[in-house]
Formats: structure tokens, sequence, C-alpha cells
């Protein structure tokens, strides 16, 4: 099994590549009015309109580094009224690790998308869980949208 | 009283006047006697007449013509006939042309109807038988008619001698007359003559004797006249001049004394206080003078020590010259000196601008260095940009490989490899981009070391620059103290020529000085010839008395 490695600030981090749809270079997003902490645009990809989360907005508190490694990750999430497409914009997306064993890490109440740590890596990059990794309210506003 | 000269010489004059009037009468006397009517000389011219008259045969009685015809009457001589005849002709002509003087000159009256109507008309009648028809016949030799002819002619001939006759008795009449009224003229002139000569002689008298009265007045007078000038020439200013009232020459001679001796008076006192004044005026000049000589002689002295202290400043002056041309030399190699530097500047000033010209070109060829590094920065950003893709699209196909199971495992290995060469190409660029900025630093802190250069060299060429003004600045100003001490020399040197000029104006101030003593001195010796000629003068005026 291999894992997207990437980071946000100091932290480095992975998500599995089986949650992982698409990597795709930074771009110009259509902006939302009105949008909630964190949306800063909508992406279109494969003919629907993707909404796309600054994962270092909602992590630090700031946004993510206008760099070239800075790139948005497509991840298919599973919800209550089926799988949806969500963006998330990261810094240092540019490799991809093998998962072989795995370390357990601090669980933390208010940030329960934080799970194992890869073990065999350098700076032990942690896995997130892409299930948890939104808060309630914006993951029932995608929801909503989605629903028709 | 001496005798009068002016009236016994009228006296003189009127008694020569009265016997020459005296002579002169008698003389008239006597030739008035001697050529009345009657008188010697008179009766003298009237007989010579007489004589003349009873010789000569009148032309106006023809007589002559008478008898000539009658001597033709008998003659037969052709040559005495035409002799006769012309003879004839000729009385004719005289008793014509006598005939026309009486009818001119006698006045009208009985005698001149007798002569020139009586007598003529005969006369003529004669004459034109005669002519007419005697003379023809004569000539003819018709004795016959001749002899008639001459009856005719003998009765014309004695109406002429009657008309003749009366004529001269009327003539003797008339003279008678005239004679009688001469005698009686000259008698009665001769009486009021003598009684004019009378009188003449008696106003002479009364002329003479009223000459000789005024004369010894006259004389009088001016012997009176004569005396007051005799005492005015002695001396005697003083002198009264009566008996000025008269206004004759007299009068006016004895008002001119008058005049004359008060004016002599008043000029003789005006002398007298002159001769004073010219007195104390000689004693002052002669003061003055001596003053002024010792001025003069003061002068001189003054004058010499002038002529000592110029030629005092005339030395000194010449010696300030040769000092003055001395430091002008130093001057002016001083000026040399700093030209030979403004030169040497000038050539420095030459390289310090090709070394900024060098400057200037390393700096643009780093500037070309700086924009080929840029070049290579962007074709680094590209090969980084073709690196991120080429590591974006391993990353994606490796996901699909790894949705792909078993039979993307390959493909997986490829995408892996592909993702590492695109780390690699990254790492190289950064390395590249690393050495560029490098090489930028590099350039931009020689472009600054370049540009400091630039800049200190332009300070250095300001400086040299400055440096050579300042050289010019001195050599100008060397230049001009070198003008000012030739202003300095040339016043030295017309300051020693005008000493020399004091000098030799001194010179001839002691000259004239001199010669200024040597006046004065004469002036002094006529000053006392002056005193001398007024002293005179001052006896001679005191002579004449002026009175009060």
């Amino acid at each position: 099994m291999l894992a997207l490695a990437f980071r946000a600030g100091p932290m480095r981090l992975a998500l599995p590549i089986s949650a992982v749809v698409e990597v795709s270079p930074r771009r110009a997003l259509r902006p939302v009015a009105l949008a909630p902490e964190g949306v800063i645009g909508l992406l279109p990809l494969r003919g629907t309109l993707t909404p796309v989360v600054d994962l270092c907005r909602i992590i630090l508190g700031r946004d993510c580094q206008p760099l070239r490694s800075s790139r948005i990750i497509v991840v298919a999430l599973p919800g209550k009224a089926g799988q949806r497409l969500i963006g998330l914009l990261a810094e240092d997306v540019l490799d991809l690790l093998p998962v072989t064993a795995t370390i357990p890490g601090l669980r933390l109440p208010d940030a329960p998308w934080l799970s194992d740590h890869l073990a065999d890596q350098r700076d032990l990059p942690q896995l997130l869980d892409p299930a948890a990794l939104l808060p309630e309210a914006l993951e029932s506003l995608f929801v909503a949208e989605a629903a028709p | 009283m001496a005798k009068s000269y002016l009236a016994s010489r009228l006296t003189l004059l009127v008694a020569a006047f009265a016997g020459l009037f005296l002579i002169f009468g008698g003389v008239t006397w006597y030739t008035i006697q001697q050529v009345r009517v009657q008188g010697p000389i008179y009766n003298q011219i009237i007989s010579g007449k007489d004589l003349v008259a009873d010789v000569l045969p009148p032309p106006e009685y023809i007589i002559e013509a008478y008898l000539v015809a009658r001597q033709l009457n008998d003659e037969t001589d052709p040559s005495r006939i035409s002799e006769f005849v012309e003879r004839g002709d000729r009385l004719r002509v005289d008793y014509e042309s006598r005939q026309e003087y009486w009818r001119r000159e006698l006045p009208a009256g009985p005698l001149k109807d007798l002569m020139t109507v009586t007598a003529a008309k005969s006369a003529s009648k004669f004459f034109q038988l005669r002519d007419e028809q005697f003379v023809p016949a004569i000539r003819a030799g018709d004795h016959e008619k001749a002899k008639a002819v001459l009856a005719q002619m003998d009765q014309a001939y004695a109406a002429h001698r009657l008309a003749i006759d009366q004529v001269v008795q009327l003539a003797n009449q008339q003279n008678a007359a005239g004679e009688a009224g001469a005698t009686s003229f000259i008698a009665n002139h001769t009486a009021v003559l003598s009684g004019l000569a009378a009188a003449i002689l008696l106003v002479v008298m009364l002329m003479a004797w009223y000459a000789h009265r005024s004369a010894t007045d006259l004389s009088k007078r001016i012997k009176l006249a004569s005396e007051i000038a005799n005492r005015v020439a002695s001396g005697d200013l003083a002198t009264e001049v009566p008996g000025t009232d008269r206004g004759d020459e007299a009068g006016q001679l004895l008002q001119a004394i008058q005049k004359m001796t008060s004016s002599l008076r008043g000029l003789v006192t005006r002398a007298k206080q002159a001769s004073i004044e010219l007195m104390s005026t000689a004693t002052e000049f002669a003061a003055t003078s001596r003053q002024q000589e010792a001025t003069v002689q003061s002068f001189g002295a003054s004058t010499n020590q002038i002529a000592a202290a110029v030629k005092q400043i005339t030395a000194t002056s010449a010696e300030l010259l040769g000092t003055m041309e001395g430091v002008n030399a130093v001057a002016g190699q001083t000026a040399d000196m700093a030209e030979d530097g403004q030169a040497g500047l000038r050539n420095l000033d030459n390289t310090m601008e090709r070394l900024a010209g060098a400057a200037n070109t390393m700096a643009a060829r780093l500037a070309a260095i700086r924009e080929e590094a840029a070049e290579i920065t962007g074709v680094v950003t590209t090969i980084s940009k073709v690196a991120d893709q080429t590591n974006l699209l391993s990353i994606n196909a490796a996901i699909e490989a790894e949705k792909a199971g078993e039979q993307g495992l390959g493909f997986l290995v490829l995408a892996r490899e592909i993702r590492r060469l695109a780390d690699q190409t990254a790492v190289a660029t950064l390395d590249i981009e690393q050495m560029v900025k490098q090489m930028q630093t590099a350039v931009s802190a020689g472009v600054m070391e370049i540009d400091r250069f630039a800049e200190e060299v332009k300070s250095g060429v300001g400086n040299v620059v400055k440096v050579g003004g300042q050289f010019g600045q001195i050599i100008t100003q060397v230049k001009t103290l070198s003008e000012r001490f030739d202003a300095v020399n040339h016043g030295m040197r017309s300051q020693s020529q005008g000493a020399n000029q004091i000098g030799d104006a001194m010179g001839q101030m002691i000259d004239g000085a001199r010669q200024t003593s040597q006046s004065l001195r004469e002036f002094n010796s006529a000053t006392e010839s002056l005193r001398d000629a007024v002293s005179v003068l001052k006896q001679e005026i005191a002579l004449f008395h002026v009175g009060n």
C-alpha cells in the first residue's frame, strides 16, 4: 500500500492512496460567495464543481504558502448520501511513500482525523483519516449541496 | 609905464598907409591929366590920324575910283587897261567892306542915313555904271560909248561928293560936342576924387587914433599878464590875477593865467604830498627788499638741503630697484615650476580618464554577465517547471497504477523511477539556481566595486582638475605678482627719474634764488637812487611858494 506524503507547516502528513482520486496543480478557482471558514473556491473536475478546502487554514489557522509544490489533492469522501469529491490544498505534495509499518500516534479529541505514523520514514509522517477530516458543519453543507 | 611897441607900430602903419595913399592919388591925378581929351596924348593921337587922313585917299570917298576911271578912259595900252580895271575892282571891294563896317557900327541917326543910304546910293550907281557899261566899252575900245557912260558916272560921282561933304560936316559937329562933354566929365570927376581922398584920409586918421588907444590899453594888460607869469615862474604861486572881467583876448589870457596858476598851485601841493608819500614808500621798499633778500637766502639754504635729501632718495630707490628685480626673477622661476606641475597634472588627468573609461567598460561587461545569468535563471525555471510537471504526472500515474492493482505494478515502478528522475532534476536545478545566485552576487559585488572604483576615479579626476586649477591660480597669481613687480619696478624707476628731475629743478631753483638775490640787491640800489631822487624832487618843489 502507498501513501501520498505532504506537509502542513512543520507537520509532515500522509493520505492513503486509496482515498486519493487525483493530484491537481494549484490553479485559479471559482470563488464562492459567503463561503464558510476554510473553503477557498470551486474546482471544475470531471464535469462537476469540487469544493476546495485549505488544510493549512483548518489545521494551522493560516493560508498555504503560494508555492509550486502546494497542490490540490482530490479525495473521495464516503458520506451518508454516497461518495463525495473534495479538494484539499496542502503544501509539499511531492512524494508517494510505501506503507510497511505503522506506529500508533496520540489520539486527540479535537483532531479525530489524525491517526498512525509511518514507522520506517524520515520525520515519521502521520496518516490522516479522510472520513474524519471535515468538521460536521462543512460535511453537512457539502452533503446537502450534493443531494439532488 | 613903458612905451607900447604895439601902439607905435600901429601908428607907423597908418602913417605909411596915408603917405602911400597920397602918392597913389597924385599919380592918378597926373595920369588923368595926361590922357584927358585935349590933353597932350590925345592931341598927339589926333594929329597922327589927321596926317593919315590927309595923306591917304579914303576908301569910303570914291574919288580914287573916279580918277582911275578917268585914267582908264584915256589909256589905250591893253596891259595898262587891265591893270587899271583890276585896281578899280580892288577899290570897289575896299569901299564895300568899309560900307558894311559903317552900316554895322554907326548908331542910328541922320549921320547913318547920310552915310549908308544917300552916299551909298550914288556910289553903287557909279560902280554899277562902271562895271556894266564903262569897262566892257573900254575893253571893246568903244571910246565914244565910254565917254557917254563916263558923263553919267560924273553925275553919280557929283551926287556922292555932295553927300560926303554933308557927312563930314555932320561928323565934325558931333566930334566937337563929344570933346566938350568929355572935358566937363573929367573936371567933375577930378573934384569928386579929391573929395573922396580927403574923406579917406580923415577916416584913416580916426582909425589910427582909435587903434593907438586900443593897442596902448592892450599892451598895458599884456604887460600885467607877463609880470604875473614872471612871478609864477619865479615860484610865487600865491599871486592874485586882477582885471579878468573883460572878455577880450587879453582878458582871456589873464583868465587862462589865473586858471594856470590855480592848477599849478594844486599840482605843486599834490606833488609836495606825493613826494612825501614817495619818500616813505621808497623807505618801505628798501626795508621790504632787505627782508626779501634775507628770505631768499634762507630759501636757498632750504633748497640745498632738499636737493641733498632728493639725492639720497634717488640712491635708495636705485638700490630698491635692484632688489625688486631679484625678487621678480625668483617669482618668474616659481611661475615656471608651477607651469611644469600643471603639465604633469594634465598627464595624470589623461591617465585617470583612461582608467575611468576602462572601469566603465568592465561595468558594461559585468552587466552583460548579469543579463546572461538572468537568462540561465529563466532556463532553470523552465527546467524546474518541467520537473514539477513530471513529478505530478508520476504521482497521478502511481495513483492510477495502485487502483489497477496487480496489473499496474510494473507501471508503478516506472512511475517511481520517473518521480526519482524528476526529483534529481529538481535538485540539479536547485544547484544551478544556487550557483547562478552566487554568480549574480559576485557580479553585483564586482559591479559595486567597479562603481566605487569609477566614483573614486571620477573624484580623483575632479581632484586632479581642482589641483590643476589651483596650479593655474598659482601661476596666474605669480604672473599677476610679476606684473605688479613690473609696475613697482616701473614706479621705482619713474620715482628715481622723478627724484633726478626734482634734483635738477632744485638746482634751477637755487640758481633762481641766487638770481633773485642778485636782483634784490640791484633793486635795493635802485631804491636808494629813488630815495635820492625823491629828496632832490622835494627840494625842488620846496622852491614853489603856495601860500595858505
